[in-house]
């Protein structure tokens, strides 16, 4: 659905995004991960053809991103915000209509989201006269009210309450799983591990991890176990497959020879008589990876 | 796909067809919404509705004062009121004999007769030539009122003593046997003079009130026009850009559509407003007729009437996109406003060298304001008013000066409103602003 092949681009002296390649399946949640200022914003907006890239090449339902696929889009920037003095159902008419719907389509579609929102009764009102929570789920209403195949969402959940929060949720699954492809950028890992199929982590506009969530955390697991129960034996001698042992939040964290395999260990114990109540092979959060990747790129980079 | 591309020639163009229809239909959306939601402004309704209660109030004021004895302006005296009374006392030994074409308003009363009218109040004033004249040369006013004269009291007293005068010079030339012609000519020395030009060509008729104000009322209609709609373009920009619905908008719709919509849906709004202040004016010079003069009947040429709507829409057309591209890169709508007070300026220059249009209308000054293109619309507007036949090598090189200008602002303005626009409360470095008009793709 979204094709990006080798991307720069520069401004100024920097380059924003450097030799960025992806692409985004429909039905599924690509995750766009990255400190601030790493280039999330810029490649989403030139995905919008917001900006056009310096090098390289976009592709957006097989052609050039550009007007003509401007229906099928739908943005949620992180700068976001509503005709203060409009009444709400003006303003989102008004959006349907620049997504190619007839504006009494637009109106009807308008008027049905706000009232599946809970905004019903406040659709007249003028912008300025509604609360922020209002305002949020507005936005939110303004970027899929036109059933877009293509959902960019950047930073979705800054600034959002819990039952906002929610309710985006909500909505960015069902977008996928009714064949949306989204896009979304978040610094939140909880989120991203919850609601992405895959991710992409950039950092200053590089791609440093690409791929599906499960395939990533194993990548980086280091294969350590973690055993919870009775008459755990703490000395890693008397292991076959065990090179250290330590004890981390009640459990006890066992770290694998390189040959060895968690069946093997599991094995082990019982031999040992231990009596087992939890056995977990340990694999890092995305929040984990995210602070190593990064954090690790830009060692690398001191020392280069 | 953007950069190096393989997709097949016809497909592309195929997709370029498509875009264009897509970019028209979105620049009309645009225009139509920034129109529909700038004349229902309550500001816009107020701001439109203004002139044509001013001239009713003024009208209504007029009236009122009329009445009362104030009118403005006459054919047939200094300034004065035409409907008065000149009592004149007359014990001179000159034999004054009132005749109506030149002295229609002189009552000869005795003095105890005038003075019983002013008693009355039929009259204000009464004049008295006493027995010592014409050797004293002064003449004795006796007024109904102590207190000192209004407005409309002295233009009488003006009119009245204008009249007094010529009743006097006519009675002294008749004495002195001075035949009737001469003392007409002598009253009245001439009527009309007709120019002639060095090769003995007639010059254009004599410079009246309309010749003057003409010029004046079209170019600064175009001033008007410009700075209306400047400052519903750039609270049309600024606004989208401090609620943070901008780059919703953008990932709708090209920044050329968008920026193309507002300058028309504004320019339409702005339009109309001066069109509802035209037909005001139109409605109201027959019915100001005497007060206005000859200004209730300006005609203009056909050619000069589509010309000066060329330059107006050309001229409108480059402001507009400037504008557009300030609204954009301007941090604020406060900073919005000062930069466009610079474009703004160069707009009312051919204003201030009006004199010398009137003077000269062939200097090398005018000829230079004409072509540079952010003065070429006011200045031109003058020259077509003003000069006796069009210009029309001027016309056509002006013309096609603007016209390039227009089309360069146009795709320039462009690029920075799509450059800038997303900055936010950020003041773009020059460098950026020219980095972004030569920016390719």
């Amino acid at each position: 659905m979204v094709v990006v092949d080798g991307v720069w681009k520069r401004f100024g002296n920097v380059d924003v995004v450097q030799d960025l390649s992806f692409d985004v399946r429909p039905g599924e949640v690509l995750g766009f991960l990255g400190p601030n200022g790493a280039g999330k914003t810029t490649t989403m907006r030139m995905i919008l053809d917001i900006i056009r890239p310096d090098r390289g090449s976009i592709a957006v339902f097989g052609g050039a991103p550009g007007v003509e696929h401007q229906a099928r889009v739908g943005y949620l920037p992180e700068e976001r915000g509503l005709y203060r003095d409009v009444p709400v159902l003006d303003t989102l008419t008004y959006f349907g209509a620049l997504r190619g719907l007839p504006t009494a389509e637009a109106r009807r579609r308008a008027t049905r989201w706000l009232e599946d929102v809970g905004l019903g009764p406040s659709m007249k009102q003028k912008a300025a006269e509604l609360s922020r929570g209002m305002h949020q789920k507005a936005q939110v209403v303004a970027t899929v009210l036109h059933d877009p195949d293509l959902l960019i969402v950047d930073e979705p959940f800054q600034g959002l309450d819990p039952v906002n929060a929610e309710m985006l949720k909500g909505v960015i699954t069902a977008q996928r799983d009714r064949g949306a492809a989204v896009v979304m950028s978040t610094h939140d890992m909880a989120d991203a591990q919850t609601l992405c199929d895959r991710i992409l982590l950039i950092d200053k506009g590089r791609r440093l991890l690409y791929g599906r969530v499960p395939d990533i955390q194993r990548a980086f697991s280091d294969g350590a176990v973690e055993v919870r129960g009775g008459g755990i034996p703490m000395d890693p001698q008397r292991y076959r497959s065990v090179s250290e042992v330590s004890v981390a939040n009640g459990s006890v964290r066992f770290l694998l020879h390189s040959d060895a395999s968690a069946q093997a260990f599991f094995q082990e114990l019982a031999e040992l008589g231990a009596a087992v109540e939890r056995f977990e092979v340990s694999t890092p959060t995305l929040n984990e990876i995210f602070i190593r990747t990064v954090a690790g790129d830009r060692r690398a980079e001191a020392v280069r | 796909m953007t950069g190096p591309s393989t997709e097949p020639e016809e497909r592309r163009a195929r997709r370029g067809r498509a875009g264009l229809r897509g970019s028209i239909g979105l620049l009309g959306i645009v225009a139509k919404r920034d129109y529909l939601r700038t004349v229902r402004r309550r500001g816009f309704v107020f701001g439109t509705l203004l002139l044509p209660l001013g001239i009713g109030f003024f009208m209504t004021l007029s009236g009122f004062v009329s009445g009362g004895g104030l009118g403005i302006g006459s054919p047939d005296g200094p300034g004065g009121p035409e409907d008065f009374v000149l009592l004149v006392a007359n014990e001179s030994p000159l034999d004054l004999q009132p005749a109506a074409p030149l002295t229609p308003h002189v009552q000869l009363v005795s003095r105890e007769e005038g003075l019983r009218r002013l008693g009355a109040g039929s009259a204000e004033e009464l004049y008295v030539l006493p027995s010592t004249y014409p050797d004293d040369p002064t003449l004795l006013r006796i007024d109904a009122r102590a207190a000192a004269q209004p407005l409309g009291g002295l233009q009488r007293q003006g009119a009245q003593q204008h009249e007094l005068a010529l009743l006097i010079q006519t009675t002294l030339l008749r004495d002195a046997a001075v035949a009737p012609d001469v003392v007409q000519r002598v009253v009245a020395p001439f009527t009309a003079i007709d120019a002639q030009t060095l090769s003995g060509a007639p010059v254009a008729a004599d410079p009246s009130i309309a010749s003057f104000l003409l010029p004046f009322a079209f170019t600064m209609l175009f001033v008007l026009s410009i700075f209306i709609t400047t400052g519903y373009l750039l609270q049309s920009v600024t606004e989208e850009k401090e609620n943070r619905v901008v780059e919703i908008v953008l990932s709708s719709v090209p920044a050329l559509p968008l920026m193309g919509g507002k300058i028309l849906g504004l320019g339409a709004a702005g339009l109309t407003q001066v069109v509802v202040w035209v037909l005001t004016a139109a409605i109201a010079a027959p019915l100001l007729g005497d007060q206005l003069g000859e200004l209730s009947s300006i005609s203009i040429s056909p050619v000069t009437l589509i010309l000066a709507v060329a330059y107006f829409a050309l001229g409108y057309l480059a402001y507009g996109a400037m504008f557009s591209a300030v609204g954009a890169l301007a941090p604020g709508s406060r900073e919005a406003q000062q930069y466009a007070g610079i474009f703004g300026f160069a707009a009312v220059v051919p204003l201030i060298f009006s004199g010398l249009f009137l003077a000269d209308i062939e200097s090398p000054i005018v000829t230079v304001l004409a072509l540079i293109p952010l003065t070429t619309p006011a200045t031109m507007l003058m020259v077509l008013t003003l000069a006796p036949e069009p210009p029309w090598l001027l016309i056509v090189a002006s013309l096609t000066s603007l016209a390039l200008f227009t089309i360069v602002a146009t795709v320039a303005s462009a690029r920075v409103f799509r450059a800038t626009l997303l900055l936010y409360g950020v003041r773009p470095s020059i460098g950026r602003i020219v980095g972004a008009i030569f920016a390719r793709g």
